[in-house]
Order: C-alpha cells, then structure tokens, then sequence
C-alpha cells in the first residue's frame, strides 16, 4: 500500500521533468506511505517516478520504490496488493526469472516481462501501478477490476502524470484546477463523483479494471480487462457447478480461499467488526484460517447508546465467543468536531460518506494495525440492499399506467413524483433510488447553464447503462452490477480508501475480489438473495441466531445529531451534508 | 478377520469408481489379518476380472434390487467390518451392521443427500473414508458427521501406461498430422457440464492455430459442445473422439500434448494421474479433486477454471515446456502406497 506518481514527457516539445514536481506530489501523499519515500528520473529526464511506501510485504529495504528488475530495464512504483504473488512468482521461476527481492512489486516486473499487458488478468488483488519500460520507451498503466486502489491522471497533450490521489496531482504545481462541471453535477446526483471524472477538468481517473500505454504518440491501447457484468452474465450460464454443492460449504470454502490470499502479510492483520453478518462471517472464517484470533475494531457512538443501530454490545458478545482482541472505539461529537479540518483535508474529493471509515480506521491505527480486514462488498455480493428488492419494482411499477400519480400518493420521498420521468429503465430506475438529488434540482444548486452543460458530459444514464452491458440477465444480476460498478466503486471503496489511508492503515476487502466474484457467480445467480443466510451459516460455528437474524442498519455515523443537520425530505439528510461537504472541501 | 464390501460396482464394471473399488478389495484382501472380503455387487457390466486370493464376490447379487436383498440376507456374518462403497447404499449397510465404514468419492457426497433417512444415519457411521480432501471438507460442511476422518485417494498402475510413440493410425483418423494436441477425457454429458470442455473451447481461439482439441469420450452434450466450436470458429480445430475402446486409451493419451481439465466438479481426476502416467503435462482445476491429483501443484500445474486467461497461459507454458516424461513425486499414487494406506485404515478399524 503506498501513493505512487509518474510523470513522462512524451511530446516532443515537452519540458523534461521536474524533480521538485514529483517530489511535492509525493510528499502530499506522505500518510499513505509513512514508511519510505523515493524519487527516480530517467538519465535523458523524460520520465520520473515517484512513491511512498506503507511496508506491509517485505519489511527490508528491498522493497522500496520505485523498484527496477534485476536488469534495470524495468522500473514499477505500485500502489496495492498482489495476493497470489507466491503462485505467479514460483511460476515465472520456473519460466526462468530472477529476482532481487521477495515483494509483490517485483513480481509485477517479472510478470510484465513476461506477459506483457495480458498480466493483469492473471493477477489477483487490489493494484494501481506504472512500469516503465527502457526498451520500447513505454509506460504500461494498469488498475485493478473493482478500482479498489485509485490512480488519476492528467494529460495535457505533451505530459502525462498520473498519482494516487487528485491532490496530489495538484500539488506538483503543473496541472490545472479549473473545476469541471461534469464532476460537480455528479457529486450532487450521486453523492460523490463518478469516474472517470474528477472534480477538476484535467484529471480523470484511470477507470476500474483498465490498463493503458503511454509513449510518444500520448496514451493508447486503453483496455478494459475485467466486467463485471459480463462476470455475471458468465455465471448464469454456468450454474451447473454450483448446483453439485452445499451452498454454505461452497461460500465457505470460496471465501476462505479469497481470506488466506487476503491475510497474506508480513505484519498483524485485523478486521473491522460490526454486528452485521458479513463483518462478523468474515471475522469467523478468517480467525479459522488463520489459527487463531485476530485483533478487531468496533465504533460506538454515544448517541446511538440503546438504539438498535449501536452495534458495540452485540459485536462485543459476537468478539467475545471468538476469543478476538476486541475493542470498542467511543467517538464523541467533539472528537468529529476536532477531527473534521483533517477529514476535509484528507477527503480526495467531495463524498458524503467515508466518516464511519475515518474513524474505524483511526482506531484500528490506534492498536497499533497497519492492516484490517472489512466485511466491504458484502452487501452487493448478496444482494442484502433494500435496492435488490426495490429497483425491480421501480422498474415494473413506472410501466404501469398513472405510475406517477400512484407513486405521489404513496410514496413521502421527495423523489417519487419522478418515478414515472426516470423509472421506466434500469439506469433511470437507479438515478431514482441512488440518486442524492435528481437533474431537476440542479439548476438550483449550480445555475441552469453549468446544470445543463454539466448533466450534458456527464450522461449519467449512459454511464449506468454501461455497467450493466451486457446484460446479466437477471433483476438480482443487473442490480448486482449496478452497486458494484457505481455505489460500491465510486463512493464506498473510494472513501475507504482516503480515509483509512489517511491513517496509514491498509484496508483489504475479501469480498471484493474479482476472483472471488468469478468463482461464485454462479451460486449468486441460483441462490440470489438466499446467499446472505448461506454466508451466516458458513463458518464451522455458523453465527449466532441472535447476530444472524439482526435486522439490517447500516454502517452509520450520527451526523444529523453532531451537526444540526436541518430536515432536507431524506430520512437521513444528506442532503444537508453534502452542501456543508462542498462548502468545506478544499 | 472378515470384511464385507457393499458396492454398486467393481469387478465386471466400468468407469473410476469400479476401478477404484477393485483396488480396494484387492488392497483389503492382501491385509495378513484379514481371511476373507465378501463382495455384493449392485451391477455387473462386463466381463469379470481375475479375483485377488481371498475375495469372495456374490455375483448372484447383480440381478436386481431383490436379488441384491436376497444376496445380504444369505451374506454370512459376522464381519469384523462392513465397507459402504456408496453412500445411497448406507440404509441396507445399517441393516448389517449399526456402524458401517463409508466410502466417498466426490459429488454424491458433496450436499445433503435426497433421502433424509440416510442423512440421519450417516452420522452414526465408524469413519467416512475420502478419495480427497476436498470431498472429505464438503461432506463435513452438511453431514454434521464428526467421527474419523480418513483418506485414500486413487492408486495408479504406472506400468499399464508410459510414454509411447503417437499411434499413426490414430493421427490419421482425427487429423491430427503436424498439430500439438490438448486434450480432455471423460463423459460428455449435458448432467456433467462441470468437466472444463467449455473453458478449453473458449481459449482455444486465441492460441495458436496449429493447436487442435482432442475431446476423448462421448454422451449427449457432443451437438452443444460440436455448435459451440462451430460458433468460435474454431471446429477444424476441435476432434470430438466420441466412445472409444478400452484399449486405445493409453494411445489416446499419447497423442496429447497437454492434458489439461479446467473442471468444477471432479472428486479426485483419476484421469489426470493416467495422463501423468504416459508423460503429458497437466493441467488441473485449483476448485475441485483435481488440485489433489497433482498434489498442489507439485505434478503439474493449477488453474482457475473460471479464469480463461490462466488457462491460456498454462497451456502456452505447458506446451513450451521440454519432452515428455513422468513426473518424479507420482509414485505417491503408486499401487503399493494406496496397499500400504490401505492396510493402515484396517489397521485402524479392527
């Protein structure tokens, strides 16, 4: 886990690289890496690599970055885990690679010598990360399928950089800061914004699961190498396998295998514990796989005290019957107050969420962690969202004749008169349940114009529709592909990303793994929602009846109560939040 | 001591499971303790092979349900142990005996079983004995059976393969002059679309065009699988063998180059040992018995099945690899240790 950065002057009337450039972008991202620091410029000043390293595998100064291969003609900074690194490296041994280090980032090198850019197929983890290449004068770009780890980049026809975070790109001083219209309206239709935007018009996110290549005729060859959609589509269509199995021993035994590649760590690995089943599934499985009990993290919130959404006691309990190291972590509204300068400044982009992921990770850094397990995914992967019931309805019910009057008249949410406008497709359906405010608001939270121009190059319906091309085939498979490709991808994984980084703690998440997703697909496509119950059921102690049957809460924060937050027509105003988050977000 | 074998097929039987039990009754019988295996057969196909010493086999019990009855009534007890040879069989082992020895080959025994009779008593049995682990992990993941645990995977007869020279006549009839061969045995039947023939088909594009697929053995998922090549472009490239004699197997083998079986659902691959017996490279499945066939990934190599491009990438190393030869490490499946294992799990038991 590290920030990375690349800068390569690729045109021929580019200026060569800045050292002080690539080293104040690094800088920025300093608590992503707290442990070592490094800078590289080609001799002839056309490229520059850049890194911060947070050690996790390797603890010796072997793994530091940017790392060349045993030829010095190869160099790689990489952001992230390669979880079977052990099986690619005894592979390209055998194939007849050297190596000078035992890191998953060498590996990488030895992998792309060898397989070229069809390399990321056969990795499993979360990875951005940029070779460069001496030879052929290319840099090879690649981001992991679900777009766990993130990587931007800014290309103004001669140079290109790319970096970890959107500040720290900005940082180097060399790319613009004019916002883009198009990020802005996303951030107030979906509550964050959605890549490849960013909040400024020079930087875009490399998206999930895509690999690009850099040389002198700027970036080309941009391919996707991972869907997940078509992952689905592939399971439904092979449902034999999964009909030979027991489903609870099936999910175990396919989780447990996603768990060991995931405890793969040469420092202690906790795991976040909520009282959800995921959390607490995924806590059973892996203190099985590991042999003994790990250290876990559980948030407590005072205002929650006796309410059925504080979920300390029943986690305690939960902790307690596994032998975990367990810990409550009490957070006040003035530790939020005193923390929220450092959240603003840590938050990449404007989100409304990522506060719960702030402070679990605050306090796992606080044992001492430097790596937790969370249950994150889980709810997409089962299909336990109120949206797998719901969007198909929406779907359905806008087809009816007098949808809309009938949704007015049941419906209290300030969005239900559009069901008619937007819920007759599955991408106009899911701007309805996701959405945190509908085009039609916008004119009045950004000018008609920017609204306009805006809503224009972002095409949010397109963007939906494309995460669920092709088509799974299924209500359960599109609504699957759906949060996973857009509310798993821009908003959880990217907040648990600065967040926890932020602290210096490395968030894996077992569930998200296209491996993972792979082999299970085709349960999910027969069991469907059945396969939450199956993954309660799947330790060698399947989980208490009185965890198990909890009723769903959520991971949340009192933010209504710590700021006032004013009624807005949403149960949990976040509305109210997201202009307090576009105010202060700097 | 005296051992009753209850089994659905053995001597006189076809396919991996009679093969198996007739290693296993000859393994039992070679116990110095033990005086005499009884065996009741379900179903006898085919000619009988010669009996090991000591192994009395009830053919009388092959002629149907009633007869099968009639056999175990007349069985002459008492038995210092009664083998299950298959778990649909446990209802009339437990009239024999309260806690039979129960044998599991793969899927059967993968999830909870159609009668809830046999679901009930299988948990009182004296210990399960497992072709693989995986099998023995699954069944543990339903059955709630807690008691020993045993393993005894496939044995094989390295000597009955080897490496030979392909067989011209062979080449000759499925065209395969000038290409390097990857193949698959097994049934090819729509019940069983867990064997890996879809994955290979589906890579096999984008190797290279002097690569052919060599589908050793037939059933009714042929015409799916013949439009499947057919829609990839690919059907001059794709043989389908469909049933072959017994005799041309090993020669069958010999013709590939690779052997390689992306499956899902295989208790153990005991064609994945025949094929390391005649010197071809394997690759086998990381998600069922395959990964125990080659032992992790010490005879051959392992794949995702559900990751094309590991496949593909594992039949290019496979292919660029040097001659053929038996892997060292595959006398671990040799017939003496599955004897000597054998003898330990009666051993065990008596």
């Amino acid at each position: 886990m590290c920030g990375i950065a690349a800068i390569f002057s690729y045109g021929s009337t580019a200026p060569g690289v800045d050292r002080d450039e690539i080293e104040a972008i690094t800088e920025r991202m300093r608590p992503r890496g707290p442990d070592a620091g490094g800078a590289w410029i080609s001799p002839d000043s056309r490229v520059a690599l850049g890194a911060r390293r947070l050690a996790i595998i390797d603890l010796t100064d072997e793994g530091t970055q940017p790392m060349a291969d045993v030829d010095d003609e190869l160099r790689i900074v990489f952001n992230g885990e390669i979880y079977n690194y052990r099986e690619l490296r005894a592979r390209l041994e055998r194939l007849g690679a050297r190596f000078h280090s035992t890191t998953d980032t060498e590996v990488l090198l030895q992998l792309y010598r060898h397989d070229g850019a069809n390399m990321v197929e056969l990795l499993r983890g979360m990875f951005a990360f940029a070779i460069w290449d001496t030879r052929t004068r290319r840099m090879f770009v690649a981001r992991d399928p679900y777009g766990i780890k993130p990587l931007y980049i800014a290309d103004d026809g001669q140079t290109f950089r790319a970096a970890s975070t959107v500040k720290a790109l900005l940082a180097g001083g060399r790319v613009g800061r004019r916002r883009d219209l198009a990020g802005i309206a996303g951030f107030w239709l979906m509550g964050t914004v959605p890549e490849p935007y960013t909040i400024y018009e020079s930087i875009r996110a490399v998206e999930a699961g895509t690999s690009l290549c850099v040389d002198e005729r700027g970036i080309h060859d941009v391919r996707r190498h991972y869907s997940i959609a078509a992952t689905l589509l592939r399971g439904a269509h092979d449902v034999a396998a999964a009909r030979l199995v027991h489903p609870p021993t099936l999910l175990r035994e396919l989780v447990t295998d996603s768990l060991r590649h995931h405890l793969v760590s040469d420092v202690p690995v906790g795991a976040f514990l909520s009282s959800g089943i995921d959390s607490s599934a995924l806590v059973a499985l892996a203190t099985e796989a590991n042999g003994q009990p790990l250290r876990t993290v559980t948030l407590r919130f005072g205002e929650f005290l006796g309410r059925e959404s504080d979920e300390a006691p029943l986690a305690e309990r939960f902790a307690r019957g596994l032998g975990s190291d367990h810990v409550t972590r009490l957070v006040t509204r003035d530790e939020f107050n005193a923390d929220l300068p450092r959240l603003f400044d840590a938050m990449d982009q404007p989100t409304i969420d990522g506060t719960n992921t702030w402070f679990v990770s605050k306090g796992a850094a606080e044992r001492g962690l430097k790596v937790a397990i969370s249950g994150l995914g889980g709810d997409e992967l089962f299909g336990s969202y109120p949206s797998f019931r719901d969007l198909p309805r929406i779907v359905n019910t806008a087809r009816l004749p007098f949808a809309a009057m009938a949704a007015r008249r049941l419906a209290r949410s300030p969005k239900a008169g559009a069901v008619a406008l937007y819920g007759g497709t599955w991408a106009g359906a899911y701007l309805l349940k996701r959405g945190l405010f509908l085009p039609d608001d916008l004119p009045s939270l950004m000018g008609a114009e920017e609204a306009q121009e805006g809503l224009d190059r972002l095409a949010m319906p397109y963007r939906i529709r494309t995460t669920i091309d092709p088509d799974p085939g299924t209500s359960f498979g599109r609504v699957a592909a759906l949060e996973a490709s857009l509310y798993m991808r821009n908003q959880l994984l990217r907040d648990t990303d600065w967040a926890s980084m932020a602290h210096s703690l490395e968030v894996r998440t077992p569930l998200v793994d296209a491996s993972l997703l792979r082999q299970i697909a085709p349960l999910l496509m027969v069991e469907k929602q059945r396969c939450k119950g199956h993954f309660a059921q799947s330790p060698c102690h399947p989980l208490p009846v009185w965890l198990a049957a909890r009723k769903k809460t959520g991971f949340s924060v009192p933010l209504v109560e710590w700021m006032g937050l004013q009624p807005d027509g949403t149960s949990t105003r976040m509305r109210s939040w997201a202009h307090i988050v576009m105010e202060r977000w700097a | 001591m005296r051992i009753l074998h209850l089994g659905t097929d053995s001597f006189g039987g076809y396919g991996g499971i009679a093969l198996y039990n007739r290693e296993l009754i000859a393994a039992m019988a070679s116990h110095p303790s033990v005086d005499e295996v009884v065996v009741v057969p379900r179903i006898i196909v085919g000619e009988c092979e010669a009996l090991p010493e000591k192994v009395t086999f009830v053919t009388s019990a092959a002629h149907g349900r009633l007869a099968y009855l009639n056999a175990l009534r007349k069985a002459r007890g008492p038995f210092d142990l009664v083998v299950c040879a298959h778990v649909n069989l446990l209802p009339l082992a437990q009239l024999i005996v309260k806690r039979p020895l129960l044998m599991l080959y793969g899927i059967e025994a993968w999830k909870p079983l159609r009668d809830p009779l046999s679901n009930r008593l299988l948990r009182d049995v004296r210990a399960v004995v497992s072709i693989s682990d995986v099998t023995r992990e699954r069944f543990a993941g339903w059955s709630q059976y807690v008691g020993p645990s045993l393993l005894l995977p496939n044995s094989i007869r390295a000597e009955w393969y080897g490496i030979r020279p392909r067989n011209e006549s062979l080449i000759a009839r499925y065209g395969l002059e000038g290409k390097r061969v990857l193949m698959t045995l097994g049934r090819v039947v729509a019940a069983e679309r867990y064997k890996g023939f879809d994955e290979v088909l589906e890579v096999l594009p984008d190797l290279d065009d002097d690569i052919a697929y060599l589908v050793a053995g037939g059933g009714n998922d042929v015409p799916r699988l013949k439009q499947k090549a057919s829609g990839l472009g690919i059907s001059d490239r794709v043989v389908f063998t469909g049933l072959f004699p017994e005799e041309e197997k090993t020669d069958l083998y010999n013709l590939a180059d690779v052997y390689v079986m992306p499956s899902r659902g295989e208790g153990f691959g005991f064609v994945i040992l025949e094929a390391m017996a005649c010197g071809v490279p394997v690759i086998a499945s990381r998600l069922d018995g395959g990964r125990e066939a080659v032992r992790g990934g010490r005879l051959g190599q392992l794949v995702d099945p559900t990751n094309p491009a590991e496949i593909r990438v594992a039949i290019r190393d496979a292919l660029a690899a040097g001659p053929k030869r038996i892997p060292e490490g595959l006398e671990y499946f040799s017939y003496a240790n599955f004897e000597r294992r054998t003898h330990a799990i009666v051993d065990a038991l008596s």
